[in-house]
């Protein structure tokens, strides 16, 4: 699977996308979430949108920002639009929330996003509330591919990463950071092939439980092995203090699901997402009653079954190349 | 005009005969709503015997032209070849299939009957390149295409990125619904996908498959490419599709007569959205939705897709590809389908003309003022000849 859609609402706001359609009034800064898409522009360059959004929209106002594709004919690196970005941080005093790279698999290949060290985002974004970036390991396209370093960051509440192939350098960084605000926390791990190297070792201090003392919606999805991580969250001491808890999107079978059902009680969640799994109908039965019967809602959607391939399963997750 | 189905059955004596295959529902569809209009059970003329030279056409005659697809013992005698799901042979398919059309129309035309195609049209439309030249010309809007020849998979790749495409489909000159089309992304050295239903033999030959697959390795690519090349190949960017539920959509627009009477939103998780590859029905009224909220109207929509069937004015009905593009803003017309009107039970849009008819009984209708019309023209030039 890949990405279909481009965002309708992103940090509660509805998306406006840039260039605008002739006759198109230009909304209030401050009542959307603005997105630059050099898909749309056609021949202007993302440097020519950025400085058109700039000298049109009241800077200072603007809350939300969600960049679209931001080449048109060729993929080019991510770093010189941030850059631009960065550079213009001044100019933006009210924003709080940033979406790096909404693009759909009709535009590329969410492998080949040729992504950058996000980390400047948060050092020139002080009061930055939510950073979701899409995209993972570049595959060896770009000069670099999506990294972190570990950061102090004050504001930050929501912090997620979509990715069919997520760095563990990623996951270490986060794992690392100081995010006393944070909420909530998604990261999609992705699959080796793609450049999703983390183990299970490398989300210890998440799972560790006091490192976000804020954190209450926690997201480990996506992975090849969400039965391991399973494994690791049935004791893990952070469920005590979250309110929902996502393992969706990856080859989680019976075996992470009764390591779940033998672990710690999970009855004080109020969501618990596994959709997209590979449980056998009795199992999924057994999670429903046991978790569904304390009032959690749980997400048993989108049920997969194994593809059989030269006498062998093979589970694939929801989102890898 | 009006061809409401409530309307008392015209009895015009007009008479209609078909030719395609009588297996085909497309010939069974076509004679029901023929029928239903009162006219009689149309005569069939099976290609085969047509590709044999057998057939003779009547005077006043409406002679609907289907497609010969779908039938082995046609597809053999049109392109030489014993497996219908191999992709190679188009080049030679084309030529037989338009000889055979300009004969039929000239015969048909010598014996005073009237064809629902015309010879040249269809050539241009089973010519991909042709047909985008033609459409551009026009000034309909169409994605950026390659001009002239590709040699094959290394001249393609210098090709595209003097054009600076990094994302195209590559399909075959001659082919028809989804045949051999590969969607081809390349980035960097060496960096390749391609999308396709093609399954390539360990003998090298390519087969048409029910699977879309992808290949990874540029060897494999180039294997796949250099085997499409001797048949033809346009090749044109691949335009970020707008998306309906989760699933890239394109819209098939039928054209009868020169108006825009039935469409439908194919949706497929693949870049490819015909329907016997995954692809589903989308819904027609949200993207209408859709459209009205990015600022367009959907009669403009309708109205694309009318110039593109101008630029073919000698055939009856059309089928049109339209692609919205991401945030359907814009659109631009993929392909113009000589025989694109197979769309069961669907009925005609809302101020079409069409309402309550399926795309034959649209045609039926039409043909019947077509016919008049040209009685009429020619009465005229009898009389001031």
């Amino acid at each position: 699977m890949t990405f279909a859609d481009h965002f309708e609402t992103f940090h509660g706001l509805p998306v406006h996308t840039l260039p605008e359609r002739p006759e198109e009034a230009l909304p209030a800064a401050g009542a959307v979430a603005w997105r630059l898409d050099c898909h749309v522009a056609e021949s202007m360059s993302f440097d020519d949108l950025w400085q058109s959004f700039v000298d049109r929209v009241p800077s200072t106002e603007v809350r939300a920002l969600v960049i679209g594709p931001w080449w048109y004919d060729e993929y080019s690196e991510l770093r010189p639009a941030l850059e631009l970005i960065l550079a213009d941080a001044p100019r933006f005093p009210a924003l709080r929330a940033l979406f790096l790279a909404d693009v759909t698999g009709e535009e590329c290949e969410i492998s080949w996003l040729q992504l950058t060290d996000v980390t400047p985002v948060l050092e020139a974004f002080p009061l930055l509330e939510e950073l979701a970036v899409r995209g993972g390991d570049s595959q060896g396209l770009g000069e670099e591919p999506l990294s972190l370093r570990p950061v102090r960051h004050e504001a930050l509440r929501i912090m997620r990463f979509e990715s069919g192939g997520l760095p563990a350098q990623v996951v270490r960084a986060v794992g690392a950071s100081e995010l006393p605000a944070l909420e909530h926390l998604e990261l999609w791990l992705g699959v080796s092939q793609y450049g999703g190297d983390a183990t299970v070792a490398d989300l210890a201090p998440v799972l560790a439980g006091g490192r976000f003392p804020a954190l209450r919606r926690l997201g480990l999805q996506d992975s090849e092995l969400q039965d391991e991580i399973a494994a690791a969250v049935a004791s893990a001491p952070v469920v005590a203090q979250l309110e929902s808890l996502s393992l969706s999107m990856g080859t989680l079978t019976d075996g992470g699901a009764e390591a779940l059902l033998r672990g710690q009680p999970l009855s004080h969640l109020k969501r618990l997402d596994l959709h997209h799994h590979f449980l056998s109908e009795s199992v999924a039965d057994r999670v429903r009653t046991a978790f569904g019967s304390a009032g959690t809602e749980v997400d048993l959607s989108d049920q997969c079954a194994p593809h059989r391939w030269r006498d062998e399963e093979w589970r694939y997750v929801a989102v890898s190349e | 005009m009006s061809l409401s189905p409530s309307s008392p059955a015209p009895r015009t004596g007009l008479r209609f005969a078909v030719v395609g295959n009588p297996e085909n529902r497309r010939t069974s569809m076509f004679a029901d709503a023929v029928r239903a209009a009162g006219h009689g059970t149309p005569r069939v003329l099976p290609w085969r015997d047509v590709l044999r030279g057998r057939y003779a056409f009547t005077p006043g005659e409406w002679v609907r032209i289907d497609s010969p697809g779908e039938n082995a013992e046609v597809d053999r005698l049109l392109r030489g070849t014993d497996d219908p799901a191999r992709v190679e042979g188009t080049a030679l398919w084309h030529r037989r299939f338009t000889a055979v059309l300009r004969d039929v129309a000239r015969a048909a035309h010598r014996a005073g009957a009237v064809t629902s195609a015309d010879p040249e049209d269809v050539a241009v439309m089973f010519d991909k390149r042709r047909c985008h030249a033609r459409l551009s010309a026009a000034g309909v809007p169409v994605p950026p295409a390659l001009t002239g020849a590709v040699g094959g998979w290394e001249e393609l790749k210098d090709r595209l990125k003097q054009a600076r495409l990094a994302r195209v489909f590559v399909k075959p000159a001659h082919g028809s619904s989804a045949s051999g089309i590969v969607a081809l992304e390349t980035a960097g050295p060496g960096r390749v996908k391609a999308t396709t239903s093609v399954e390539t033999a360990p003998d090298g030959r390519l087969y048409n498959s029910l699977r879309v697959r992808h290949y990874t390795s540029e060897p494999e690519v180039a294997a796949l490419v250099d085997a499409l090349v001797p048949d033809g190949i346009h090749v044109e960017r691949w335009l970020p599709k707008a998306s309906q539920g989760g699933r890239a959509c394109d819209l098939r627009v039928v054209v009868v007569a020169g108006r825009a009477t039935h469409a439908v939103v194919r949706t497929s998780r693949h870049p490819m959205t015909n329907l016997h590859l995954g692809g589903t029905r989308g819904d027609l009224d949200a993207a209408r939705a859709a459209i009205t909220a990015a600022g367009g109207r959907f009669a403009d929509v309708l109205e694309t897709a009318e110039r593109a069937a101008a630029c073919f004015p000698g055939t009856l009905c059309v089928g049109v590809d339209i692609l919205p593009g991401a945030g359907w803003r814009r659109f631009t017309v993929g392909e113009v389908n000589a025989f694109g009107d197979l769309l069961p039970r669907l009925t005609g849009l809302p101020g079409s003309g069409a309402e309550g008819l399926d795309t034959y009984a649209a045609q039926v209708a039409a043909a019947q003022v077509a016919v008049r019309r040209t009685e009429r023209k020619e009465h005229h030039h009898d009389t001031t000849a």
